[in-house]
């Protein structure tokens, strides 16, 4: 179950295929019907993106479709850095699946490790004070817009 | 000097009543409709009442034909821009309108490293949207990614929240103005939910660049999605009014579609009468009124309908259309090919929104009266729909009849009042009722001492004719009161 949220992750950015540690943090059980909500619509979410892992009792991952993760995270790849990154995900994926053999079912689904307080900010405004090097930094910063390609589909 | 007083009209009491309706007919087809049609307005009102009606009615009934035989089933996305001093995760100033660029810092530029953190305000304007819309609010929600590429989106993808909204299963309640039919409607609504807004895309003419302003990216967002429950332009019309006014009367948001502090896409399809399952859905983007709401809905259904009764039911496609105001039409945009694969994930940089029945009681509370429950009570008044529906549409204005009324003017006639002459003074100076400097006491008393007689309705028609801001005005007033006071 936690795995799902991992690998959610993994295929938003399969270019980054290792996880610092402290992604991997165990995440906490959260006591909410909220929680369970998500559990029902993970699997649509799922669905839609297409992830790798049916269900939670279901202990076989099926295998990276690189080519449209590659397509969707604007990432080109020639056929052979395809066939490589398959099967390095496929690894990782492997490595994560040992996961699937924990029993969760008596386990509430969670999200995130608990952070403490909500962590929320007060509405009153900050000026950043560097914004001169912020606009700087862009490549292609003309007459105080951001100069780009014209693109008019979404997709 | 009593040239001076009389001005060119001298209507008397009884006449009085002749031209403030005259006048109030005016200047309801501006106010009442002010969220209606803002372009037809103008062209309405050079002509009188009766001979309005006719130009449309030759297009209405094409369309009245047409419904005969098809309904239509209408839903509409409002993303409402919160009025909030700061952005929805950083501490950028939230203001329309600066130079490019300036507001800007590395959480909502999506820096690497920068960590968003919510804002309190757009929770609690969550929750009041979320109550004023009868909803049942969610006690923990989440965020989402929502992910893809575009120049104006810095960090590919958009905070927002999918699967558990802060808010659903709501509905509003509205009233159909009298020019239209009239009647009663509710329609559902099935989510409230927080997000941030996207930058903003300027497209050169020529040449083959766009230019990316990200002063707006990261501005806090409420977006509402309604039940598919809407049958007519009409009706979708009505209920973007009401979430503009809604907006208002919560101090939300100041929902000018103009600026773009509220949009609104609809989703429209037909089936023929009878039918159980919903035809092809088309969304329709760029509406930049509620005229053009209206508008392009009836547009759409004629289209569609006319497909259908060639046959060709199966060239309407999921798409998204553009509504040209300038050829009146909608066009194709991009045919959709499957649905956007935006691979929501929870967002991990952000906890849980938590809270608790306290925080809602206490909101739920602080609400103001709201538009639907103004209506309502100016109906139990004894008033009018007609009087009703312009006293509520504007906060400001059922404020200051409030007061009035409430220095115990006579309802009726503290509605006439501000319908016919102060709205007529209003519009001609082109100010809004908070510029004016007649105060609701100083408007009862006028209004009761017409009443009693102190002062004759003509004298009293004068005193409307006065400039509302000008000092010498009231004292003019003031003396007229002491020396007509003795006269009968």
């Amino acid at each position: 179950m936690a795995t799902r949220a991992l690998l959610a992750v993994v295929s938003a950015s399969p270019n980054r295929c290792f996880i610092s540690p402290s992604r991997i943090t165990i995440l906490q059980s959260l006591t909410s019907s909220s929680s369970v909500h998500f559990h029902r619509h993970s699997r649509k979410i799922h669905r839609i993106a297409r992830s790798y892992s049916s269900d939670s009792d279901s202990s076989a991952l099926q295998p990276p479709d690189v080519s449209r993760l590659a397509q969707t995270a604007r990432i080109s790849l020639t056929p052979a850095e395809i066939e490589e990154c398959e099967t390095k995900i496929r690894r990782v994926i492997d490595w994560f699946g040992q996961l699937q053999q924990v029993d969760v079912n008596s386990v509430e689904p969670a999200i995130r490790a608990e952070m403490d307080g909500r962590n929320l900010r007060e509405d009153a405004p900050e000026t950043f004070e560097n914004r001169d090097s912020i606009r700087a930094s862009i490549p292609s910063f003309e007459e105080a817009y951001l100069k780009v390609p014209k693109i008019l589909n979404k997709e | 000097m009593s040239t001076t007083l009389f001005r060119t009209f001298q209507p008397n009491q009884f006449s009085l009543l002749g031209t403030s309706l005259l006048r109030r007919r005016r200047s309801n087809n501006f106010s009442v409709r002010s969220c209606g049609s803002q372009t037809t307005t103008t062209h309405e009102a050079k002509q009188s009442s009766p001979t309005r009606v006719a130009p449309k009615n030759h297009k209405s009934n094409k369309l009245d034909e047409i419904l005969r035989d098809y309904e239509a089933v209408i839903g509409i996305e409002t993303h409402v821009q919160l009025s909030t001093l700061t952005k929805a995760f950083c501490s950028c100033s939230n203001n329309y309108g600066s130079y490019p660029n300036i507001s800007i810092c590395p959480v909502c530029m999506g820096l690497p490293g920068a960590l968003p953190v919510l804002n309190s305000k757009v929770v609690e304007f969550g929750v009041r949207l979320g109550l004023a819309l009868n909803c049942d609010l969610s006690l923990k929600s989440k965020f989402d990614r929502k992910q893809y590429f575009y120049p104006d989106l810095p960090k590919g993808y958009q905070i927002s929240q999918f699967d558990i909204p802060i808010a659903s299963g709501g509905y509003v309640d509205l009233d159909i103005p009298l020019e239209f039919g009239g009647g009663h409607r509710r329609f559902g609504i099935t989510r409230v939910h927080m997000e941030e807004d996207a930058g903003k895309l300027l497209h050169s003419d020529t040449g083959d660049y766009s230019q990316v302003d990200l002063n707006r990216a990261g501005v806090p967002l409420l977006e509402i999605v309604s039940e598919p429950d809407m049958r007519s332009g009409i009706e979708a019309a009505e209920y973007a009014c009401e979430m503009q006014r809604i907006a208002r009367y919560l101090g939300v948001s100041n929902g000018n579609m103009q600026e773009g502090s509220l949009r609104c896409d609809v989703n429209i399809s037909i089936r023929p009468i009878g039918q159980a399952e919903f035809g092809t859905k088309v969304e329709i983007k760029n509406l930049n009124a509620f005229s053009a709401i209206s508008r392009a809905i009836d547009f759409e259904i004629s289209r569609q309908a006319l497909l259908y009764n060639q046959g060709k039911a199966d060239e309407i496609v999921t798409e998204t259309r553009l509504w040209e105001e300038g050829a009146q039409k909608t066009v194709t945009m991009r045919k959709k090919e499957g649905l956007a694969d935006y691979r929501y994930f929870p967002e991990p940089d952000l906890p849980e929104v938590i809270l608790t029945k306290e925080y809602v009681d206490s909101i739920r509370a602080s609400l103001p009266e709201l538009p639907e429950a103004k209506r309502r009570r100016y109906e139990a008044m004894g008033l009018g729909m007609q009087d009703v529906l312009f006293l509520a549409n504007d906060v400001s204005v059922a404020e200051y009849f409030d007061a009035v009324i409430g220095k115990g003017a006579e309802v009726k006639l503290a509605a006439n009042w501000i319908m016919s002459d102060i709205a007529a003074y209003l519009k001609n100076e082109k100010l809004s009722i908070n510029d004016i400097k007649l105060t609701p006491h100083e408007l009862a008393e006028l209004i009761a001492a017409i009443k009693d007689g102190t002062i004759s309705g003509k004298i009293g028609k004068e005193v409307s004719s006065l400039p509302f801001n000008n000092e010498s005005s009231f004292v003019w007033i003031n003396a007229t009161f002491s020396i007509f006071a003795d006269t009968v």
